[in-house]
This record gives structure tokens, C-alpha cells and sequence, in this order.
């Protein structure tokens, strides 16, 4: 239950986006997550394919005794698929699906920093028209450092609950 | 467990299923409804139906009516709550529409109570919910004792004070831990009374009932909940008696006790829910009937009047007053043997002898276990891996190989008793059903057997409550509408008891559970004529008695004809469909019209143990229950067969197999596309053969079954994960999903078959 709130407290205070933020690359950006999110990150590993899943979820790892989910960031996103080197991680995230915590993986070209954005620098999401990664999936634009970071609300991203009805 | 994230339909269905259970008297029930209620109305989702949000408002209402005793909680008004559910439900299954008409319909509903409710109030800002309790106040009652009115709900809980209980907070931990323990004695009380029901004279089940009231009491007089004592001590005295030959344990004594228990149960929960919620939730128990009934039993009178109504005479309004509360404070101690006594006082022997045949236990914290579970597997498959690299293997040492043997031993050992620890055998749900039994039986004037085996049967920990309630309603149909009454039975050639067999057992992967009654069985031809009424089946539908049968678990198929036939209160057995589903397992009635019905609920053993074997496809390897394997072999050349085309199959010993290529199923690659290079491995579930090609035997191993995590569920043909010994995950196949998926050319196999 603990478990519960913490993750649900984590869900709210990235309503108020001034943070820490865990950044990293996909292609020739840069994103960042809430760092409240971010469970662990490791290298990757062999994933088990799993039958009958979209085609931007690679399959399932082991993390320590649990099975969990990983899904390829780049093939969420509509970007060519990469082959994965000794640079690319899983960010392993929490979330709160209907069921209780889920831990679910995402596959990025590599982890950069973690990076403390304050209120100011960062600015609302700019409108694409219609693209996968608009809208509701970015919470804004951060400058930091001359750099431009795309803060991304993991919850969105992922879509726990539209996944979990496009697999029945 | 996680409540809050119920969504609507759940706590809808989660109501349902306790209305179908609640029986008159059973206040408990009526609490955890009223929990659901109130946590319903709480969740966010549910802020878009106004006249769902007024509904519920008012079933709250009428449960704390009921619960306070100012409406009789009798069949009929858990009929119209019943009602009242399947109002709400068909709300929210068509998303919204009716949400206008569902309060003046629910408010109809109840009309007959003689509930009268001011629209207004309930339009009231939620945000008020210090206000809660107070509610019923605002809404009057106007029943045929109208002398009673507008008072009895005036001097509802909420004008009671509470300043004085400064002990009541500052034993917290040791309420929480007398709630634990009360709770225990109390389900330790009813199994004994109803062993006693047998074997009357037996004197140390007499002990064994006799000792846990003691201690209840003893305890209830040390926290100073007053009116727990009373009752408890009160019971004691009784039971004391028994005891001591003054009087013989008869029927009476034993209604009592197990209603006392009951209302001692309502009451330790109520404190639970004032512990964690406030003190909102307290409420006033009126305990003198249980007494004075006592009191009669013991001075030889018959007893007068069911205690299970509780009337709601004008005397209850100054009866309320002068009541102690629980949380009375110190003063004037009435039981004046036990003040500060939590030790038994000298009068009864230490409860030792019994102790010893149970054996210790502790609680343990599931999420504890868990992580304990986990970490013996991790520890299992490092294991593993060390002992492979190839450094170590280069040492050919023979003290290392022998460590390494213990190493494993020990850590198979652990891992076997962390398994273990997950599993509780289905005894104890099962053992609640005597009770069930006896109570419907006898309020039905129907003599039922209950013939229970397979007790033993180990299931996991976490599917115990979630298969209490299905099983619940399917005994309740049983006996409500399967066996009938003793003069019925024998007019048709029956012994005059009835008998409803519970069993459990563990078959094909799969633990089954199997109620079957001898009764009348359903009827198919009504079934369908309704069926056809409700638009399921069309006219000319050839459907089999039993596909017919089966359809009495479609949602909304029994709420048609409400309070008679197949349904009990207007909801129906979709929810125990519903209940073992969310269980990933089935559930199917087989009956026979005349002869009797049988259900059979299926359950996967989600989180136990299984062997399997272990097959590769390409790079991905598979996990087939062993169980469920019948052979595996490379077929010979002359033995494949296509068919149209379309299917191929295998003839093995004169059946013909059909063949599923599961690298083609599951879109991998694999190493071999020819059924006779390949490994084909003959599986069978629920009857029908199928032979997986796979691409290699890897071996056979014990393993642990994983859910893929909370989104990936429901994925055709994978039953879950385990983590193989190099630290990937494998995939468990369900082979029933499996068969499903390619099913559809059957069929025409097997005609070929029968014309060639």
C-alpha cells in the first residue's frame, strides 16, 4: 500500500513541473523524465519476445526475480529502430496502473544526466498537429545549459491503460 | 488490498456478490456494503453520474437504517438493495444512460419501506463528509411504529460525544492487536460449535468454545469496550454452564452463540473502522436482546421471538441512551471479575493441550513474502550461474563440487519452503460453508448434506478471499434452487436429504472446485425461452443443453426476472463468473434436469509451482505443463496429413491429431518449418489433442509462475513468465488459450477424418 501512495505521490507532483529530471537520448534529442519516476536504469539485456503485443514492446526482462514489460522508446515514438549497443539502457519507471504498481522498462539510446529545472526555464508544450509524440506526452520544453530538453509525462507516454486495452 | 483503484463495475459487482450473501441478522455483511458504498462514492470516476452519486447516497442511507435497526434488514429489503445494485450496474454497463431516471427509480424502490427521503439533502456538497454520520437524521422514517419516527433517527450516533476517551487512542496498538486476535477466536468459535453440532457431549470442544469468549471477554474488559464485555461475559456465563452440566447444549444454546458471535464480530469490525477512519464510523450496538435471551436460556424459557429481527420499538430510543458505550469511561466496572484481567483467571486451565495439535504460527506480511520469494529465486539462478562459469568449471576440485552439491541442496530446501509458505490449504474457506448449510437449510426447511472433500487442497494464499464469495452464491443457488424440499424429494423417489458435494482437487495444472447438488437442475427449455425473451439466442439457434445451461452466466441474463428462478436477488450469477475470472480461471454449471446441477470452477494455479517442460522455437524458449503433455516424438513421414489444405494433422495411434506450428502462432522464427524435422509434443486440455511443433526438448524443471506484470495479461496462449536458469524469462504457455486461438479449422478436420 505504501508502495501505492508513494508511486500515486510521485504521479501528482509532476503537476508542478520545476524538478529533478533524469535526461536522455532518442536520436538527436534530448528528453527528460521525472526523476521521482525512474526506479533503476540498466544496460540492456536479453528480452524474452512476447506473442500478441504492439510492436513497440519488445517483450519481458527479469529485473531481479520480477518479470516486467519493456517497450522501445524510438518504436513508441515512430522512430527507426536502432540496434542496440553498449550504450543503450532501460529506464525502468514506475507507474500506477488500474492493478496497483507496474514497473515497466523503456528502451533509450542512451542516459545523460540528471538535471534540476527550475519553473522558468521551462515553457509549454509547442502544438505539432497530431504527431504520436504531442500533445498530452510532453508536459514542456526545458532550456538548460543552451539545450533543449523535451519533459515527458511518463504516465502518458506509456499509456499503462491503453495498453492494457489494446491487448485484450 | 488496493481498494481505491476499484473501478465502478468492480465495486458494483463487489456489492452485488455481498448482497447475494448477506443473510438477515449477518450485520457484517451489511458493513463491508456499506464500506463499498462509501468508497464508491468517494472515487473520482463516479462524479459524472449525478444519479448514481444520489443512488448511492441513498443506499448508504438505508444500510445504516438497517444497521441501526430502524428498517428490518429481512429478504425483502435485501431484495430491493439487491435491486437497487442491478439499477446501478445497468448505469454504468450502458455508460451514463438512465443516470436521470436511476434515483426516482431507486427512491421507488424503496418506497415500500416507508422511507421517505428530502431530495435535497442528498443534492448536498459531498465535501461535507464530517456530516456523514449524521445523515440518516435528515431523512425520516416513516414506518408503521410511527411513534418511533422522526426520534429513533434523531438519536442516531452522530449526536454522541466522545471527549472522554483519552484510552481509547492511547491503546491503539493494543486495540489493533485485540481486533487481530478477537477476530481469530471468533472464526475459531464457530468452527467448534458447529463440531459440537455432532458430537454434543464432547467436553473439550465445550473448552474449546469456552475459552476464546473468555478471553474476549477478559481482554474487551481491560480495553474498556464495555459493551463487548457484556456481551462476551454474558455468553461466558452461559457456556459455563454447558460446562459444568448445569444444563445440556442444545440448539438454543448453540443460535446463540453463533449469533452472539456474529454480533461480536460487527462490533470488533466496527472498532477496526473507527481505528482507521475516524470516528465517524462509530455506531451504537444494542446488545440487551442477545442478554435478555441468554438470560431466558438459562432460566429454562423457550425463547421468544427470533433474535434475528430487531425491532424497532419506541423503547430503542431510550434504550440507546442509558446503553454504555464501548468506549465508556472507567468508573463504574460491571463485570467485576476480569477488570485488568488479560490473563485467564485461574478458573480455566491454560489453553495449552489444544495449542500444541495446531502448531505456531506467525503473520507474515505478504508483501514480505513476496520479496522473500523473489529473492530465493535470484538466489537459486545465481547459483546457477556461478556454478556454469567457466573459471570454476576449469577447478576440477572435489571439495568444490561436493560444497556446491550441499550449496544446492540447501538452496532447493529454501526455495521449496518459500513456495510453500504462499499456499494455504482450502480448509478453512471450505469450513465456512458448514455454516452456510446449516443456516440455509434450516431457514428453508430443507435437509442438506454437505459432503466436503479434498480440504486439503493447497491453493494460493491470494485467491482465498476472491474465491470465498463465488462459492458462497453457487452453495446459496444449490440449496435455494437446486435441492428441494424433503416431501418434493421423496414424492419423486429421493432419499429425503438432500446433498451438495464441495470438492476440491488439483488437476491438469488447474485446481477445481466442484459444488453438486442433487436437486432439481435447471431447466433448459426455460432458459431458453428467456434467453430468446432477452434477445441472446435467436429462435433457431441449435444450442446443446449445455451451451443453454451456460448461459446463466451472461451479465444481465437473470436481472430480467427478478427474485425468482435462476437469480436470487435480482443479480446474477454473471458475478461469480465475473469473481473467477478475475481469477484467470473458469467456471461452467453441468446439470441435468431432475437429477441435479454441477459447477465447476477452474482455477489456474496462478502463483504456485509447476513442472514444465521446456521447449525451444528459435531463439525463444517455451514452458509446456508437464501435466498437460501426453507424449513427444518426430513424426514419420507417413503419419502427416493435410487436410484441404487448410490444417495439418498427425494420425497417432489411430486418432488424428491436429498440428499447431507455435513459431507461426506466436510469429518467431524458427529453426525448422518441416513437422518432421521438427518435435512434435502431443498436449491435451479440456479434452481436445493438439500437437505443438517445437523446435527442440530442452529439459524438464520445476518452475515458478510469474504474471508478465500487471499490463500483459490476457495475452492469448501465454498462461505467464518464469525465470529460467540462465535469468531470462520464459513464457508459460496456456495451452487452452492456445487450442482456442486455432480452433477454427477443427471442426472440419474432424469431419474429413470421420468420411476418410
Amino acid at each position: 500500500m505504501s508502495e501505492t501512495e508513494r508511486i500515486a505521490a510521485s504521479t501528482h507532483s509532476e503537476k508542478v513541473l520545476a524538478g529533478k529530471y533524469l535526461t536522455f537520448a532518442l536520436g538527436k534529442e534530448q528528453y527528460g523524465i521525472g526523476i521521482l519516476k525512474v526506479r533503476e536504469i540498466i544496460g540492456v539485456m536479453e528480452i524474452t519476445v512476447v506473442p500478441h503485443t504492439p510492436h513497440y514492446v519488445k517483450g519481458v526482462i527479469n529485473l531481479r526475480g520480477r518479470v516486467i514489460p519493456v517497450l522501445d522508446l524510438r518504436l513508441k515514438f515512430g522512430m527507426e529502430a536502432k540496434k542496440y549497443n553498449e550504450r543503450t539502457c532501460v529506464i525502468v519507471v514506475d507507474l500506477l496502473g488500474s492493478a496497483g504498481p507496474v514497473q515497466v522498462g523503456m528502451l533509450v539510446d542512451s542516459v545523460s544526466e540528471v538535471v534540476n529545472v527550475g519553473e522558468q526555464e521551462i515553457e509549454p508544450p509547442p502544438s505539432f498537429g497530431g504527431s504520436e509524440a504531442s500533445g498530452a506526452d510532453i508536459l514542456g520544453m526545458a532550456k538548460v545549459k543552451g539545450a533543449v530538453i523535451i519533459l515527458l509525462d511518463v504516465d502518458q507516454v506509456i499509456g499503462i491503460d491503453r495498453l492494457e486495452g489494446s491487448l485484450v | 488490498m488496493a481498494k481505491a483503484d476499484l473501478a465502478l463495475p468492480d465495486f458494483l459487482d463487489n456489492m452485488a456478490l455481498k448482497i447475494l450473501m448477506v443473510e438477515p441478522g449477518d450485520l457484517s455483511v451489511v458493513g463491508e456494503l456499506l464500506e463499498l458504498v462509501e468508497q464508491m462514492l468517494t472515487s473520482p470516476v463516479i462524479k459524472a453520474f449525478p444519479g448514481l452519486v444520489k443512488t448511492g447516497r441513498l443506499f448508504v442511507i438505508v444500510l445504516q437504517k438497517m444497521i441501526m435497526g430502524e428498517l428490518p434488514d429481512d429478504n425483502e429489503n435485501y431484495e430491493r438493495l439487491g435491486q437497487c445494485i442491478s439499477l446501478m450496474q445497468d448505469v454504468v454497463r450502458t455508460e451514463g444512460r438512465g443516470d436521470e431516471k436511476i434515483f426516482e427509480q431507486a427512491v421507488g424502490v424503496f418506497a415500500q419501506t416507508g422511507l421517505v427521503i428530502d431530495p435535497e439533502f442528498l443534492d448536498a456538497d459531498q465535501s461535507d463528509e464530517g456530516g456523514d454520520s449524521q445523515k440518516p437524521a435528515s431523512a425520516s422514517l416513516q414506518t408503521d411504529e410511527s411513534e418511533s419516527g422522526g426520534e429513533v433517527a434523531a438519536g442516531s450516533p452522530g449526536a454522541l460525544q466522545f471527549e472522554g476517551l483519552p484510552d481509547f487512542l492511547k491503546d491503539r496498538d493494543l486495540l489493533g492487536g485485540f481486533i487481530d486476535e478477537a477476530f481469530e477466536h471468533l472464526e475459531g468459535i464457530e468452527v467448534n460449535i458447529l463440531e459440537l453440532e455432532q458430537n454434543p457431549d464432547d467436553l473439550e470442544i465445550i473448552n474449546n468454545i469456552f475459552r476464546p469468549f473468555h478471553t474476549i471477554k477478559g481482554v474487551s474488559g481491560f480495553l474498556n469496550l464495555k459493551v463487548i464485555n457484556k456481551l462476551a461475559h454474558t455468553t461466558e456465563n452461559l457456556l459455563d454452564d454447558v460446562r459444568n452440566n448445569r444444563r445440556k447444549m442444545d440448539s438454543d444454546v448453540i443460535d446463540i452463540v453463533l449469533s452472539v458471535g456474529d454480533q461480536l464480530r460487527v462490533m470488533v469490525q466496527n472498532i477496526r473502522d473507527i481505528l482507521e477512519k475516524g470516528m465517524d464510523h462509530y455506531i451504537e450496538f444494542d446488545i440487551s436482546e442477545y442478554v435478555e435471551q441468554i438470560r431466558n436460556i438459562q432460566e429454562g424459557k423457550k425463547t421468544a421471538g427470533s433474535l434475528r429481527r430487531r425491532a424497532a420499538g419506541p423503547s430503542t430510543v431510550a434504550e440507546l441512551k442509558a446503553q454504555p458505550t464501548p468506549f465508556d469511561t472507567p468508573g463504574e466496572t460491571e463485570p467485576d471479575k476480569n477488570t485488568g484481567a488479560l490473563r485467564p483467571t485461574g478458573r480455566e486451565d491454560a489453553p495449552a493441550s489444544t495449542k500444541s495439535a495446531v502448531g505456531a504460527s506467525i503473520k507474515v506480511d505478504i508483501e514480505k513474502l513476496d520479496g522473500l520469494v523473489n529473492a530465493v529465486g535470484e538466489l537459486v539462478i545465481m547459483q546457477a550461474m556461478v556454478r556454469q562459469n567457466p573459471m570454476i568449471i576449469g577447478l576440477y576440485d572435489p571439495k568444490l563440487n561436493r560444497d556446491f552439491a550441499q550449496l544446492s541442496r540447501i538452496t532447493t530446501e529454501l526455495q521449496r519452503t518459500a513456495m510453500s509458505m504462499r499456499m494455504v490449504p482450502i480448509r478453512q474457506t471450505f469450513q465456512k460453508m458448514i455454516r452456510l448449510v446449516r443456516d440455509l437449510s434450516k431457514k428453508s426447511g430443507k435437509v442438506v448434506d454437505l459432503i466436503m472433500t479434498g480440504e486439503e487442497t493447497e491453493i494460493d494464499r491470494n485467491m482465498v478471499d476472491s474465491i470465498y464469495d463465488p462459492l458462497v452464491h453457487m452453495i446459496r443457488n444449490s440449496i435455494d434452487h437446486g435441492v428441494q424440499v424433503p416431501a418434493e424429494r421423496e414424492k419423486i423417489g429421493k432419499p429425503a436429504v438432500g446433498v451438495v458435494n464441495l470438492r476440491a482437487y488439483q488437476k491438469g495444472g488447474h485446481i477445481m472446485i466442484e459444488i453438486e447438488d442433487d436437486g432439481q437442475g435447471l431447466n433448459s427449455e426455460k432458459i431458453r425461452k428467456k434467453a430468446i425473451e432477452r434477445g441472446l439466442i435467436q429462435e433457431g439457434d441449435a444450442l446443446s443443453d449445455h451451451e443453454l445451461n451456460n448461459l446463466i452466466f451472461i451479465p444481465g441474463f437473470s436481472t430480467a426476472d427478478k427474485i425468482t428462478d435462476v437469480s436470487g436477488r435480482g443479480v446474477g450469477m454473471d458475478v461469480v463468473k465475473k469473481g473467477v475470472e478475475k481469477l484467470r480461471g473458469k467456471v461452467e454449471v453441468l446439470s441435468q434436469s431432475g437429477k441435479g446441477s454441477q459447477f465447476i470452477i477452474r482455477l489456474p494455479l496462478t502463483l504456485a509451482i509447476i513442472d514444465g517442460i521446456i521447449v525451444r522455437v528459435g531463439s525463444e524458449r517455451y514452458i509446456i505443463p508437464t501435466i498437460a503433455i501426453k507424449e513427444s516424438m518426430r513424426p514419420k513421414r507417413e503419419f502427416y496429413n493435410t487436410v484441404h489444405g487448410r490444417g495439418e494433422a498427425l494420425l497417432i495411434r489411430e486418432t488424428l491429431i491436429p498440428i499447431i506450428r507455435l513459431y507461426e502462432l506466436f510469429g518467431v522464427e524458427s529453426t525448422y518449418t518441416d513437422p518432421c524435422e521438427a518435435i512434435v509434443v502431443v498436449v491435451e486440455s479440456e479434452g481436445r489433442q493438439r500437437a505443438l511443433m517445437v523446435d527442440e526438448l530442452l529439459g524438464k524443471q520445476e518452475v515458478v509462475i510469474k504474471s508478465l506484470g500487471g499490463y500483459m495479461k490476457e495475452i492469448p496462449g501465454v498462461a505467464g513468465g518464469t525465470i529460467l536458469g540462465d535469468g531470462r524469462v520464459g513464457l508459460i504457455l496456456d495451452l487452452a488459450g492456445i487450442i482456442g486461438s486455432s480452433n477454427t479449422v477443427r471442426v472440419e478436420e474432424e469431419r474429413v477424418v470421420r468420411n476418410a
